[in-house]
């Protein structure tokens, strides 16, 4: 009887999983599955894609050698995400720590910090972008910084990276609200107690924030690394995504569409599993050290 | 009176100078992120002529309304009448938020609260396809929508967001905070199945549904590009799509109208604020565990 009513309740769990399994996997796994095959593939007739012959790496090997538009277009996004996400990881960190402190009206601070978000990647940013206004936002803080006698002064090497530094900030900004809300629960999540302890043996904030903070926060700050690389990799204004979608569905090009898909993916998992690696081993050289 | 001054000027001095570099800052940054809102706000009130101004400016001079009906009026030359876009989006959005909060929520009970054998392989997997760019499986799943006739219908904008892996994550992650003694109670006073998962799961994790329908709620609502690839009829476009088109595209800046497009990107965003300025004291709270755990 006990055994009966165990399997029962067991099978009660299959029924409940069962619509997210299907949905799941035919419009997840299913797709998945057969975008290897059609990357491997040529396609003679578009109605259907019934006559598919196999080619092996063909577009694998043309991506790279042959088409001269995506290595570079490739490279941007490489660049963008790479120079973005530890410049997005960096502020909303200090923005986080700075509304962890105890500050008034710290709910509104959350509230605004949050609002770009709202206005997601998609149509609205894309019009803001193209009318400049990012640029508009910073570029009274950079007339105030750099003026000509500065920028005399430090050289052209130095100006180059403050002005492109100018020009990314307002989109690191206005990208992200998720990270600082993430971090902000994260550092709540840290005991008090270990601060009080610090504190009687007279750690100064500095030796607090990289002996107590850092390696606490660590699995957040994995955490969100990995939602700001997928996040970027998967911009809908981004140059490989518009790349995608005109190979596919204005040029017909669907095999060679879901060839450069899958480098795309590959490249985003191999960054992930590196970023993986790196992280483990901070948080067991800081566990080791504990 | 006296006594106020007093106060006053004692709770002036007990104000460290870092204290106030530290509200400077905030408020810079609050004025900065507010930005792109205030932007998108107050453009859509300004009269042409103040459209052109440059630089830009952030407040309106002169307030009007008639760039809604430029919008109205560039949208009704064509077949199909605004108020058919909306229906769509507004059809497409509730569908979406509440098929997902349920197929999801579902889901994540029965594999947290059931554990059938195999659990651990289904959440494996679910969290792997957290890292997959969801572009990769774009063509397929035309194919499949394509193979299972649902072209141009609702079904094709909504089936493919219903079961998405990181709505399921969420939830799974929230799951073990119900006590199992309290499901277990419910189940001796005769519960069924269904009524824990209505009458007990459901209201315990209010906050985590909540973060769960406005970022469906956001993304649904927001998204041109299912439209655009399932749809070809013009009467089946949704609202975002249908605004990019009057634009004129994403990238040309559609000097001509951008008045309509003005109006057009205030009435895409006003109803994200509504749902996060509804949701939001549940959102934030959740968002304060799930970084955790």
């Amino acid at each position: 009887m006990r055994l009966r009513s165990d399997t029962r309740h067991k099978l009660e769990g299959y029924i409940f999983i069962l619509p997210f399994i299907v949905g799941f996997f035919l419009f997840f796994l299913s797709p998945l599955i057969r975008s290897i095959t059609l990357s491997v593939s040529d396609v003679t007739k578009m109605v259907g894609l019934s006559d598919m012959t196999l080619v092996g790496f063909k577009h694998y090997v043309y991506a790279f050698t042959g088409d001269v538009e995506f290595i570079p277009k490739f490279l941007q996004v490489i660049t963008d995400t790479l120079v973005n996400t530890p410049m997005i990881l960096v502020f909303s960190f200090i923005l986080a720590i700075m509304l962890s402190r105890n500050i008034r009206c710290r709910g509104f601070f959350r509230v605004v910090f949050f609002l770009p978000f709202l206005l997601g990647s998609g149509y609205v940013m894309s019009v803001l972008l193209d009318l400049g206004l990012d640029q508009m936002a910073v570029s009274g803080a950079k007339d105030l910084l750099l003026t000509d006698e500065i920028k005399e002064l430090v050289g052209p090497g130095v100006v180059n990276v403050v002005d492109e530094f100018f020009s990314r900030i307002s989109t690191v900004l206005w990208k992200s609200g998720v990270q600082i809300i993430i971090f902000l629960s994260g550092l709540q999540s840290i005991s008090p107690a270990l601060y009080e302890a610090a504190r009687v043996d007279a750690a100064t904030e500095w030796d607090i924030f990289w002996k107590i903070t850092l390696p606490m926060m660590t699995p957040i700050i994995f955490l969100n690394i990995v939602y700001t690389i997928v996040d970027s990799f998967g911009d809908v204004n981004n140059a490989m995504i518009n790349y995608f979608t005109d190979k596919c569905f204005s040029e017909n090009q669907v095999c060679y569409a879901a060839a450069l898909s899958w480098i795309y993916f590959l490249f985003v998992a191999v960054l992930l599993g590196l970023v993986f690696l790196f992280m483990n081993r901070i948080v067991n050289r800081t566990v080791g050290q504990g | 009176m006296e006594n106020l001054q007093k106060t006053v000027i004692r709770r002036l001095r007990r104000v460290s100078p870092g204290r106030i570099v530290v509200y400077l800052f905030m408020l810079a940054l609050v004025a900065f992120m507010a930005l792109p809102m205030v932007y998108v706000i107050v453009t859509a009130f300004k009269p042409l002529e103040e459209l052109y101004k440059f630089p830009p400016q952030f407040y309106v001079e002169n307030p009007t309304v008639n760039n809604f009906f430029d919008l109205f009026s560039s949208l009704e030359s064509a077949d199909t009448p605004f108020v058919r876009y909306l229906f769509n989006s507004v059809l497409v959005t509730v569908l979406i938020v509440i098929l997902t909060t349920l197929v999801c929520s579902m889901g994540a009970f029965g594999l947290v609260k059931h554990t059938p054998p195999g659990a651990s392989v289904i959440s494996g997997i679910v969290v792997a396809s957290l890292m997959v760019v969801p572009q990769v499986t774009t063509i397929p799943t035309f194919m499949i929508v394509n193979g299972l006739g649902l072209m141009d219908t609702f079904w094709a904008l909504v089936l493919p967001k219903v079961a998405v892996a990181f709505n399921f994550f969420l939830v799974q992650q929230f799951m073990g905070q119900v006590p199992n003694s309290l499901l277990e109670s419910a189940r001796l006073d005769g519960a069924t199945e269904l009524g824990v998962f209505f009458r007990i799961i459901m209201p315990m994790l209010r906050p985590v549904i909540s973060t769960l329908v406005m970022f469906s709620f956001t993304s649904a609502w927001n998204d041109y590009f299912s439209a655009l690839v399932y749809t070809t009829k013009d009467s089946m476009k949704t609202l975002p799509l249908a605004l990019q088109s009057i634009a004129g595209g994403v990238g040309s800046a559609a000097l001509a109208r951008s008045g309509a497009v003005a109006a057009s990107s205030f009435l895409m965003v006003l109803p994200v604020v509504i749902v996060f300025l509804l949701m939001q004291r549940k959102v934030i709270e959740t968002m304060a565990y799930s970084g955790i755990k």
